[in-house]
């Protein structure tokens, strides 16, 4: 999982040009109509809009795939679970195995969904920087608090991450092997008490530091959102096929022929 | 663990996000800025716990660490995990739509965990921090499983199994959790007490 999630902030594409708050707006929008879609068809639809969307980003896809591949891992044995497990009548059975295939439709719409949000999100935060992302959620009206204290913790992880590093090769190199014990549980809780420490007493530093040259708790920047008519036509555009997604959704053409599949 | 999106119907992403604008609503009240580093060192090492792996038999899990997070902030370790959850999302690891559940979901256990922490003044013990660490560690998460199971029981008959599942998981990793959580609990006491939540001033005079 790259934590860099901006890293390719800087390709210019016409999603990157796109202004950063009607961007995230609009498409949250069709993060939420994807979430509530219960039609194969329809979610599949959503996929092709959400790779269109990623493609026009021009976001390297080794990147993309390199981000979305860990909620595939993680949905990965529902493809197993459901269809063994799904209440009722089973299709067929595999060495006794009960499988049906109203489960196995399950887990493609729910691996399909994951996926087409994941993708959404990475077309979101990817293509623009992370500071001036936070800024435009600041302008959108989310606490200042919040917004701070995000863009604070963004900092922190990477600070922290290689912290942890370096302290976990300083456990190494003293002979430490993780194994499944006790002992391995007792290090572990007093690493991550050391880690809580160090980063406390850093942060305290930093804190102290932006507190001289005169920090208040706000933010100023130079940065200026300049909302175009092209970047509302993008909105609209992504807002409208949402809608029509979620309306022939629930007008159910394929609720009905999904039903006559099996 | 997370839930991840496209899983859990409507209402629940509704009730996840009304649940979490309510957890946040009561514990962000007279947030002070000076407040802030605190609170994003433990939304950042929360974050960076997950990536701590701990082998086990044949595979390897994560560490989620809320109910630790919920010692050290106390009734602010809501907010904390809330953002830990944004960020998340923002990462691609998680969901978008199910930021509210998750939030729920791993919010609640650490203020629950804060809870049982907090009775450790109530008896004395020798080594009541690890005791009521480990506790308020596995509490916390058992918390968190809970709702995980019932939201994938509310979303549909079909997820009757998986929800059994996930509970099962969530008692076996309440061991681990409980286990890490009181050593490290039991470290602070020691190394820096004043980071723990709740900790009572030694009397003076």
């Amino acid at each position: 999982m790259p934590l860099d999630i901006d890293r390719h902030a800087h390709v210019a594409s016409s999603v990157q040009r796109w202004d950063p708050r009607i961007k995230l707006v609009a498409l949250m929008v069709f993060i939420f109509a994807t979430a509530l879609l219960k039609t194969l068809p329809m979610v599949l639809a959503a996929f092709i809009i959400a790779a269109v969307v990623l493609l026009l980003s021009r976001i390297p896809l080794g990147f993309v795939a390199n981000t979305v591949k860990w909620i595939v891992l993680f949905l990965l044995p529902f493809f197993i679970i459901l269809p063994v497990t799904y209440p009722g009548s089973a299709t067929f059975h595999f060495l006794g195995i009960p499988f049906a295939m109203e489960g196995l439709r399950l887990a493609l719409l729910v691996v399909v969904k994951s996926l087409v949000i994941v993708m959404t999100a990475v077309a979101i935060f990817g293509s623009v920087r992370f500071d001036i992302a936070m800024i435009a959620l600041q302008r959108l009206k989310c606490p200042s608090i919040i917004v701070q204290m995000l863009l604070f913790t963004y900092r922190y992880i990477f600070l922290f991450m290689a912290e942890m590093e370096r302290m976990d090769i300083a456990m190494k190199a003293r002979g430490f092997i993780k194994g499944p014990n006790l002992y391995t549980l007792k290090v572990m809780g007093e690493f991550v008490g050391t880690l809580l420490i160090r980063s406390f007493e850093r942060t305290e530093r930093i804190y102290k530091a932006m507190l001289s040259k005169g920090y208040q708790g706000e933010l100023h920047t130079l940065v200026e959102f300049n909302a175009g008519p092209k970047d509302f036509v993008k909105a609209v555009l992504v807002i409208a096929l949402a809608v029509a997604l979620l309306s022939i959704d629930l007008a159910g053409p394929f609720q009905i022929a999904e039903q006559s599949w099996y | 663990m997370h839930i991840a999106d496209g899983i859990v119907s409507g209402p629940v992403i509704g009730a996840g996000f009304a649940g979490m604008a309510l957890l946040a609503a009561a514990t962000m009240r007279n947030i002070e800025m000076d407040e802030i580093p605190k609170l994003s060192v433990a939304t950042a090492v929360f974050f960076v716990a997950s990536f701590i792996h701990i082998p086990f038999v044949v595979a390897s899990i994560h560490l989620i660490l809320n109910g630790l997070v919920g010692m050290i902030l106390g009734k602010r370790a809501f907010v904390a995990i809330m953002l830990g959850v944004v960020l998340q999302s923002f990462f691609g690891f998680g969901g978008v739509t199910v930021i509210g559940i998750n939030s729920v979901m791993m919010g609640g256990g650490a203020l629950l965990a804060y809870g049982v922490w907090q009775l450790r003044h109530y008896v004395s013990i020798p080594k009541k921090e690890v005791v009521f660490g480990a506790l308020a560690g596995a509490l916390g998460i058992f918390f968190s499983g809970c709702i995980f199971a019932l939201a994938l029981v509310s979303t549909g008959d079909a997820f009757l199994a998986s929800a059994k599942l996930v509970l099962q998981y969530h008692l076996f990793l309440m061991v681990l959790e409980g286990a890490v959580t009181g050593a490290c609990a039991g470290f602070l006491a020691k190394a820096k007490p004043d980071l723990l939540a709740g900790q009572r001033k030694p009397q003076t005079s």
